[in-house]
C-alpha cells in the first residue's frame, strides 16, 4: 500500500517527508544541514543531539517559536522557518542581535487543556528500563502510568494496568508526588494537555543525555553527538555522512564504527578527546585537526559524556523516587580541558559562551559555578544547561583545582524542559453569570457591562441610538418623576439562621441585630478588626432565628466565608446559606411606584402599613414575594425578591403594570447617577481597601452601645482622633466630567482623587465624590481635578445633592 | 505548593481546593487596648516550623477547619473541625 506523501514548507520551499520522520530528519534527508544560527554571534548550527536536549534544531513552526524539530513529527502543511537568520555572522565582531521575529499571538487555533489523574505508580521514560518497571508494578496489581516524550515506546508494554502517554514530557516533580507533564497532540496546531499526575510512587527511567566535548569549532554543523548518529541510522534509515571521524571513549567509538561502516560510511579515524584541537570548515565540517595530523571528514561524531537526565527532579530530594536504568548512572564526569589553542570551543551553545570566556571569568575571581553562570549567561537558555553544565563544571574544577563534587552544580528549578505558557494557562475559562431576567434586558436593548462574572445592563438603548447620555437621562427622569425598575439579582443574598444568628450578626456588623424587630430591615456595614469597611448591605429579620442579608455584587463569597469563619471560631450555632443564584430581585422606585406595585399585590403599601425600612411577604403578580422598602436611588421604592424561576414573569408584569405611567427599566449607569445625588457610597467604588466609616462620612454606622463587635476598638480610636482623609461631595464649575479616579489638587499639590463624577440633572451640573485631606473638606473649598494635564475646577459641597431630608423615601 | 490537605469532612484533597485562612490566633478581649487589636490583626508570628492554621474547603464542603502544618516542609500532621478541639494532639 502506498503511503500518503507528507509535504511541508521549510523557509518557503517544499520538503518531502517519509512516514515516521520528524521535521528534523526530513530536513536532514532533503539535504538541509544548517538548522539555525546562534543567538549571540549568528554561528551556523546543525543537528547535534536529536533527542530534544540541545538548542540547535529549534525552529518556528506555524508561528510558534523555539519548537524542537527533532521531536516534532513531520506533518503535511506545516510551515517551518529557521530562526535568527539575519544576524551578523562573525565570532569576534560586535553582533547585531535580532530576536526571533515575534509571531502574532493567534487567538484562533489552540487547544490547551488540563487533566487531573491519579496512579499508584508513574514511570517517567518509556525506554527498556521504564517498560520493565511499569510491567513489574502492573503485575503486582498497581495502576501504572508510563510517560514517554517520543512518539513511540522503546519496546512493548501492553498490559491492562498500564496507561501509556506518548509525546508526553515530564517537567517537574512537586510536593505530594505531583508530577507535571505536557502531552502534545501533533495532529492539531498548538494542541497540548497539561497532566497533573498524583503518584503513589515515582519511577524515573529518563535515561541519560549525551553532552559535547570542547575543541575549537565544536559547534560546526556536521559535528554531532553519537545519539544523533544512531537515531538517524536506526530510526530514519539515514546515513549521516560519507567520511566520519569519531571522538571519545575507544569502546564506544568502535561500537559506533560497527554500526556506521555496514551502512556505507567510512570511519577515517577514532581519536581520544585530548588529541583533537579543532574541527575545520566554514558553514559545515570538512575535517578535524590534531596537533600533528589533519583528517578530511563530512561528519564528526562525539561519543560524549553521558549524564543522567534528571532535570525535572530539580528541587526535590532523590530519596522520594526510584531511579532505574541509565538515569541511575553516575553523575557529571570530567571532560578533558580544551588545549591551549582551542579555547575557542563553544561551551554554551545557547548563549555562545566559549571556553575562554569561562576561563577568563574564573581567572578574574568569579570562580564559583553560580557566579560563572550569572556573569557569562552560560546555562541560562533553552537547553537549560544540558550541553554546557559538564563543560562549565569541568573547566571550573580544573582551573580552581577542585573535584566535580566540590564545584557542585548550579541550583535548578522546574520546569525542565521548558513549558509553553499557553498550556500552563489552559483553556479559556470566562464563566458568565446571567440573571433570570437577562433575555428580557436583551430584548429591551440592554447595553451590557461586566460586573465580576455577571452581565448587567449599563443602560437600555431601545432605539439603537448608542447615545448613552440621552438614554440615561430618560431613565433618570422616569425614576425621579414617575417610576423605574432595575434588576438587582446580582446582589449577594445570604440567609443566616439558627439560635445564635442574632448574636453572630451583632459580632460581625456594626449595628445590633438581635434586637431588630421581625419585619424590619436595617442597613449596616461590615468592618474588619482595623475598622476598614469590608462590605455593606441590608439585613432583614425574617424570624426570631432567621435573617436575610444582601451584599455587594462581587463580595458575596467573601462575606459568606467571613461569617462562617467567625461562626466556626466562636462556636456559633448557625447555618449560613448563599441564596444568590436561587433568587431574583428587582428594585421598583419612583414617586409613582406605589401605584404600579398596587396593581400586582393585595398587600397594603401605604406608609402607615408598610413604612420605610420594613419588609412584607405577599403574593406579587401571583407569585410569593418578599418586598423590602428601601431606597438606594433616593425615591420611594421596593426591592422585590422572588424565586429565580419567577424573575422573568414578575419583570414582565411590572413593565406591563407600569406602562400607563411610562415606567422605564433603568441600568447601572442611571443608578450610579441617582445614588450619587444622594451621596450613597458604593463599597469598592467610592471606598478602597483602607477606607473606614468615619472617613467615608458614615460615622453613624459605628454603634458603641454594644460591648463588642469586629472593629469596635479601632472605630472608637478613630472617633477620638483626627482623620487623615475624608470622602466629600463636590460640584464642578464647568460642564465637563473628568474620568473617575482623576487626581484632586489644591494649590497644585495632590490631596486625593475623585471616585465618582457624573452629570446631575437635579443640579444641572457635574457633581462627584472625592477623597481629600480634612483641611479641604469644608463646604465651598475650591479643589482642582486634573485629567490629561488639563485642570478642572470644583468646589466642595457638604450637603447631599438631592432630597437632603430624605422625605421622598418615606412618602 | 502542591501538597495534599485532609479536609475533616471530605478527606485528602489537593491544596488548590482550599483557601488559606491564616494562623490560629486568640482575639483580644473586647475591653483590650487598641494596640492589642492592632497586634492581633497585623503582627503575625510567621513561624518557620509547625503551627496551627485555618483552612477553608472552598472547592468542597465549604467548612472552616484547623490544620497543624509544618510551614517549612508543608507536612500536615493533623486537621480537625473547631468543635473537635479537644482531639488536638
Amino acid at each position: 500500500m502506498q503511503q500518503p506523501q507528507i509535504l511541508f514548507e521549510w523557509n518557503g520551499n517544499s520538503v518531502t517527508a517519509k512516514p515516521g520522520d520528524t521535521v528534523a530528519s526530513a530536513l536532514y534527508r532533503s539535504g538541509v544541514r544548517i538548522f539555525s544560527y546562534s543567538y549571540q554571534y549568528g554561528r551556523p548550527r546543525g543537528l547535534l543531539c536529536l533527542t530534544g536536549s540541545c538548542p540547535n534544531c529549534m525552529v518556528n513552526i506555524d508561528g510558534v517559536p523555539n519548537v524542537r524539530s527533532c521531536t516534532t513529527p513531520a506533518r503535511s502543511g506545516l510551515s517551518v522557518l529557521a530562526q535568527n537568520q539575519n544576524v551578523y555572522r562573525g565570532f569576534d565582531s560586535p553582533a547585531v542581535k535580532r530576536f526571533p521575529a515575534a509571531p502574532p499571538l493567534s487567538e484562533s487555533e489552540h487547544h490547551y487543556q488540563h487533566a487531573y489523574l491519579q496512579f499508584d505508580v508513574v514511570v517517567v521514560g518509556g525506554g527498556r528500563s521504564g517498560i520493565e518497571a511499569a510491567l513489574a508494578s502492573a503485575e503486582r496489581g498497581m495502576q501504572v502510568a508510563l510517560l514517554e516524550k517520543q512518539p513511540a515506546l522503546g519496546g512493548d508494554s501492553v498490559h491492562p494496568m498500564v496507561t501509556t502517554f506518548l509525546n508526553c514530557t515530564c517537567f517537574g516533580l512537586y510536593e505530594g508526588n505531583l508530577l507535571g507533564a505536557v502531552q502534545i497532540d501533533y495532529a492539531r496546531p498548538n494542541a497540548e494537555t497539561l497532566l497533573h499526575l498524583r503518584a503513589g510512587s515515582v519511577v524515573v527511567a529518563t535515561g541519560a543525555y549525551e553532552t559535547q566535548f570542547l575543541f575549537a569549532n565544536n559547534d560546526l554543523p556536521g559535528v554531532m553527538l553519537s545519539t544523533a548518529v544512531l537515531r538517524l541510522l536506526h530510526q530514519h534509515k539515514i546515513v549521516p555522512g560519507k567520511r566520519a571521524v569519531l571522538i571519545g571513549d575507544p569502546a564506544r567509538c568502535s561500537q559506533l564504527q560497527a554500526e556506521l561502516e555496514p551502512a556505507g560510511a567510512e570511519v577515517v579515524a577514532s581519536l581520544p578527546i585530548g588529541s583533537v584541537v579543532s574541527a575545520l570548515g566554514d558553514d559545515h565540517v570538512t575535517g578535524v585537526a590534531t596537533a600533528t595530523v589533519t583528517y578530511d571528514a563530512d561528519v564528526v561524531v562525539m561519543c560524549g559524556p553521558l549524564v543522567p537526565d534528571l532535570g525535572f527532579l530539580a528541587g526535590t530530594s532523590l530519596e522520594s523516587v526510584s531511579l532505574v536504568g541509565a538515569a541511575a548512572g553516575p553523575g557529571l564526569a570530567y571532560i578533558p580541558p580544551p588545549s591551549a589553542q582551542s579555547t575557542d570551543a563553544i561551551a554554551c551553545l545557547c548563549m555562545d559562551v566559549s571556553g575562554r570566556d569561562v576561563a577568563e571569568t574564573i581567572e578574574s575571581g568569579m570562580g564559583h559555578i553560580e557566579l560563572i553562570k550569572r556573569f557569562t549567561k552560560l546555562g541560562k537558555s533553552a537547553c537549560q544547561g544540558r550541553m554546557c553544565q559538564t563543560a562549565a563544571v569541568s573547566l571550573c574544577g580544573q582551573v580552581s583545582g577542585q573535584t566535580i563534587a566540590q564545584v557542585g552544580t548550579t541550583v535548578a528549578r522546574p520546569p525542565a524542559p521548558p513549558v509553553s505558557l499557553g498550556v500552563l494557562a489552559g483553556m479559556r475559562h470566562h464563566p458568565v453569570r446571567r440573571t433570570p431576567m437577562h433575555y428580557q434586558h436583551d430584548r429591551l436593548g440592554a447595553v451590557w457591562m461586566d460586573m465580576g462574572d455577571w452581565k448587567r445592563p449599563r443602560y437600555y438603548d431601545s432605539a439603537g441610538t448608542r447615545n448613552q447620555a440621552q438614554c440615561v437621562e430618560q431613565e433618570y427622569r422616569a425614576v425621579r418623576e414617575r417610576a423605574g425598575i432595575i434588576d438587582v439579582s446580582t446582589l449577594g443574598k445570604i440567609e443566616v439562621k439558627g439560635s445564635d444568628a442574632g448574636r453572630l450578626l451583632d459580632l460581625v456588623f456594626t449595628h445590633t441585630f438581635s434586637t431588630l424587630p421581625i419585619g424590619r430591615v436595617r442597613y449596616s456595614v461590615l468592618c474588619d478588626e482595623l475598622g476598614t469597611i469590608l462590605d455593606d448591605g441590608t439585613i432583614s429579620r425574617m424570624d426570631p432565628q432567621r435573617y436575610f442579608l444582601t451584599t455587594t455584587t462581587g463580595n458575596v463569597d467573601f462575606v459568606q466565608q467571613w461569617l462562617e469563619w467567625w461562626a466556626a471560631a466562636g462556636g456559633f450555632k448557625v447555618n449560613i446559606t448563599n441564596l444568590t443564584a436561587g433568587l431574583a430581585s428587582m428594585n421598583l422606585a419612583g414617586p409613582l411606584a406605589r401605584g404600579v406595585l398596587a396593581q400586582l399585590t393585595d398587600c397594603d403599601l401605604s406608609s402607615a402599613a408598610f413604612p420605610y425600612m420594613d419588609w412584607r411577604q405577599a403574593a406579587v403578580a401571583g407569585v410569593p414575594a418578599t418586598m423590602m422598602r428601601i431606597g438606594f436611588v433616593g425615591e420611594m421604592g421596593w426591592e422585590i425578591v422572588v424565586a429565580a424561576e419567577y424573575g422573568s414573569h414578575l419583570w414582565d408584569q411590572v413593565l406591563e403594570a407600569g406602562a400607563s405611567v411610562d415606567l422605564l427599566p433603568f441600568g447601572v449607569e442611571t443608578q450610579r447617577v441617582l445614588r450619587l445625588e444622594k451621596k450613597h457610597v458604593i463599597v469598592g467604588v467610592d471606598t478602597d481597601a483602607l477606607s473606614n466609616p468615619y472617613e467615608a462620612g458614615m460615622a453613624w454606622v459605628a454603634k458603641f452601645d454594644k460591648p463588642d463587635f469586629i472593629g469596635r476598638a479601632a472605630l472608637l480610636h478613630m472617633k477620638q482622633n483626627p482623620l487623615e482623609r475624608m470622602l466629600v461631595g463636590f460640584e464642578m464649575e464647568g460642564s465637563i466630567a473628568p474620568p473617575d479616579g482623576s487626581p484632586v489638587l489644591v494649590d497644585g499639590k495632590p490631596v486625593g482623587w475623585a471616585t465618582s463624577v457624573r452629570f446631575s440633572w437635579e443640579k444641572r451640573k457635574v457633581i462627584g465624590m472625592a477623597w481629600v485631606t480634612p483641611a479641604e473638606a469644608k463646604h465651598g473649598t475650591p479643589i482642582t481635578l486634573r485629567s490629561d494635564a488639563v485642570d478642572y475646577f470644583a468646589n466642595v459641597v457638604e450637603q447631599v445633592f438631592y432630597d437632603p431630608s430624605g422625605q421622598r423615601l418615606k412618602m | 505548593m502542591s501538597f495534599l490537605l485532609k479536609c475533616p469532612n471530605c478527606g485528602e484533597r489537593s491544596v488548590y481546593e482550599f483557601r488559606f485562612g491564616g494562623e490560629v490566633r486568640q482575639r483580644p478581649a473586647p475591653q483590650a487596648e487598641p494596640e492589642a487589636f492592632v497586634t492581633y490583626a497585623l503582627y503575625k508570628r510567621n513561624i518557620a516550623g509547625v503551627q496551627w492554621e485555618w483552612w477553608y474547603h472552598r472547592g468542597g464542603c465549604g467548612e472552616w477547619f484547623k490544620a497543624n502544618r509544618n510551614t517549612l516542609t508543608n507536612e500536615v500532621h493533623q486537621t480537625l473541625l473547631p468543635k473537635d478541639e479537644e482531639q488536638r494532639g
